[in-house]
């Protein structure tokens, strides 16, 4: 018998919205991952999923929907078995802003609680003073395009940042050669959290958080930018291995070629193509598919995956056709291509702050 | 067929609001009347209204059997099997006679829980599921119940999230019949023909929420 009041364990961190990382318990992220791995299942399939009880879910819900992270659906009649009301993540219970640094631009992305983009903005360096004090404007801007009564929701900041940042020229320039000092004064300016972490292993996270690899535990990623890089997910796990190892069949390869017959990427999938330079497009496809599917098979032997996600910001005619190539010599495995075409690796890094705040690892 | 348990005071009798104790709604009125025919024939719906039940306490004036905590087990056990019980208590706990605050009304609900707990009126053995229902806040004329209700609208208002709280931490299921219908202005502490229709309902989804995973048992 209790005759001591209880202790008000989650009310009294709703005024807040969005509470401190370690207050969330494990149920919470539990049901959290869930519910971004399917959205729009009920009460009683959570239970089933977690093994938690009717009323244990109950509470986590009751808490998760005042906070606005979570919302009800309309009752599901006319089924077999008795309705159901679905839940789901609302969209506009959190936002986040990722930022990537690409050969020639820096991009700023900011995506809502179930990964849509709901800002994008690519800033070539040439347009940003040499500081971190820049990005973070840049950021700020971003963080703008919210209604003022969202801004109290982002959950935080993330950089995705090549392996080579602080050694290779302009993103040095711009960041600096003390990452952690960066965070800092990002941190710092903007009063929010900031995360970091490689680039491509940022972009294969916001994949398997958002994207088509959403409900893989295991699958193959591939990150077509200007080279190709590639990370292996099990278990939800990412293992980079040599995380700096890349294959120069990426796009920069392809626009230099097509730029000598005064081409560019947009050009593809169009009829100028075929007579200018067909035949080199078919040279850099082949040599992308070998590269993809030699991966691949080397891993097959020590791996068993039933999905490749590729994601890249190339012109979706260009990784459609990829993709269909592939499957085409390698027919057991899916290949599936990310959606996030605009900025793959911003919108990975914008995934980091749910990761920590709201998923179980 | 699941069966449900509706223990509460008045206004799950449903006593007409500005009428004496003996003026009662009919069946398909009152709130548990609207929750059988919200959740139909798969579920037997129990009501177990008393007016001026209390969740732990004698009744000096009412007399000893308002004491929601004394009928709660014998009441549970005659119902037996119960796939759920909803305790929707309080509003009698708010009389000046009894000098509670909010926060210790909450603790006498939590009392009727661990009593739940401790007899596990489910099936098997097991402990049902627990709602419990934060009644809608009295208004600020109670007529010629003025003093007895003293001080009582204002506690009233905290019961909601003192239930919640409780609810919280003893990890049961929680619904604040204030987000769905008011008191009658009659009497200013009673539930009319709409809010029982418009409670009955919510609840009726309130219930469908939980999930129940199909299954034959006989009752």
């Amino acid at each position: 018998m209790r005759f001591a009041p209880p202790n008000p364990l989650r009310i009294a961190d709703r005024a807040s919205g969005l509470n401190a990382p370690t207050v969330r318990s494990y149920n919470e992220r539990l049901v959290l991952s869930l519910l971004l791995q399917s959205s729009g299942i009920s009460r009683l399939e959570i239970g089933e999923k977690t093994g938690l009880s009717a009323q244990t879910v109950s509470v986590i819900v009751r808490s998760l929907e005042q906070e606005a992270l979570v919302s009800k659906g309309e009752a599901q009649r006319g089924r077999v078995g008795p309705p159901t009301i679905p839940l789901s993540l609302n969209p506009e219970g959190a936002f986040s802003v990722g930022v990537s640094f690409g050969n020639d631009a820096a991009d700023v992305a900011l995506i809502d609680f179930v990964g849509k983009v709901r800002y994008h903005a690519a800033h070539p360096y040439s347009t940003l003073q040499d500081s971190p004090v820049a990005i973070a404007a840049k950021i700020e801007e971003g963080l703008l395009a919210l209604p003022p009564a969202s801004r109290t929701r982002v959950a935080g900041i993330g950089l995705a940042v090549p392996d080579d940042a602080n050694t290779s020229g302009q993103i040095r320039k711009l960041l600096g050669r003390d990452l952690a000092e960066v965070q800092a004064n990002i941190e710092r300016k903007l009063g929010l959290s900031v995360y970091i972490q490689n680039e491509i292993t940022a972009a294969a996270g916001g994949e398997s958080l958002f994207g088509v690899a959403r409900s893989l535990s295991d699958f193959l990623f591939f990150y077509l930018g200007s080279r190709l890089h590639s990370r292996l997910v099990l278990n939800y796990q990412i293992h980079s291995g040599r995380s700096d190892l890349s294959h120069d069949v990426g796009l920069l390869a392809l626009l230099q070629g097509l730029d000598k017959h005064g081409l560019a990427l947009s050009d593809i999938g169009s009829a100028k193509l075929p007579d200018a330079a067909g035949e080199f497009y078919q040279r850099w496809q082949d040599a992308c598919c070998r590269q993809i599917l030699d991966s691949a098979h080397a891993l097959l032997s020590f791996v068993n995956f039933k999905s490749v996600v590729l994601s890249s910001y190339a012109p979706a005619v260009l990784a459609h056709d990829l993709c269909e190539r592939l499957h085409r010599e390698l027919p057991d495995i899916a290949f599936l291509l990310g959606p996030n075409s605009t900025a793959p690796k911003a919108v990975g890094a914008a995934s980091l702050p749910y990761h920590s705040r709201f998923m179980v690892q | 067929m699941r069966s449900v348990l509706c223990f509460g005071d008045s206004n799950t009798h449903g006593q007409i609001p500005g009428r004496g104790p003996l003026e009662r709604y009919d069946r398909n009125t009152r709130w548990p009347g609207v929750l059988q025919s919200e959740l139909g024939p798969s579920w037997y719906v129990i009501e177990e209204g008393l007016s001026g039940r209390t969740t732990v306490h004698d009744d000096p004036i009412e007399g000893a059997h308002k004491n929601g905590r004394t009928y709660l087990r014998p009441c549970a056990q005659s119902h037996t099997v119960l796939d759920l019980v909803i305790i929707m208590l309080g509003t009698n706990d708010l009389k000046i006679r009894f000098n509670k605050p909010a926060s210790e009304v909450a603790m006498g609900i939590g009392c009727l829980i661990y009593d739940l707990r401790e007899l596990a009126p489910g099936p098997d053995g097991r402990v049902p599921e627990i709602m419990i229902v934060a009644p809608p806040p009295i208004l600020d004329d109670v007529k010629e119940w003025k003093s007895i209700f003293a001080g009582a609208p204002e506690k009233s208002r905290q019961l909601a999230l003192e239930f919640e709280i409780m609810a919280d931490s003893l990890g049961v299921h929680f619904f604040n019949a204030g987000s769905v219908c008011s008191c009658d202005a009659a009497d200013g502490f009673h539930l009319n023909a709409e809010s029982h229709r418009a409670l009955g309902a919510a609840l009726a989804q309130e219930i469908e929420a939980i999930g129940w995973p199909t299954q034959e048992r006989k009752s």
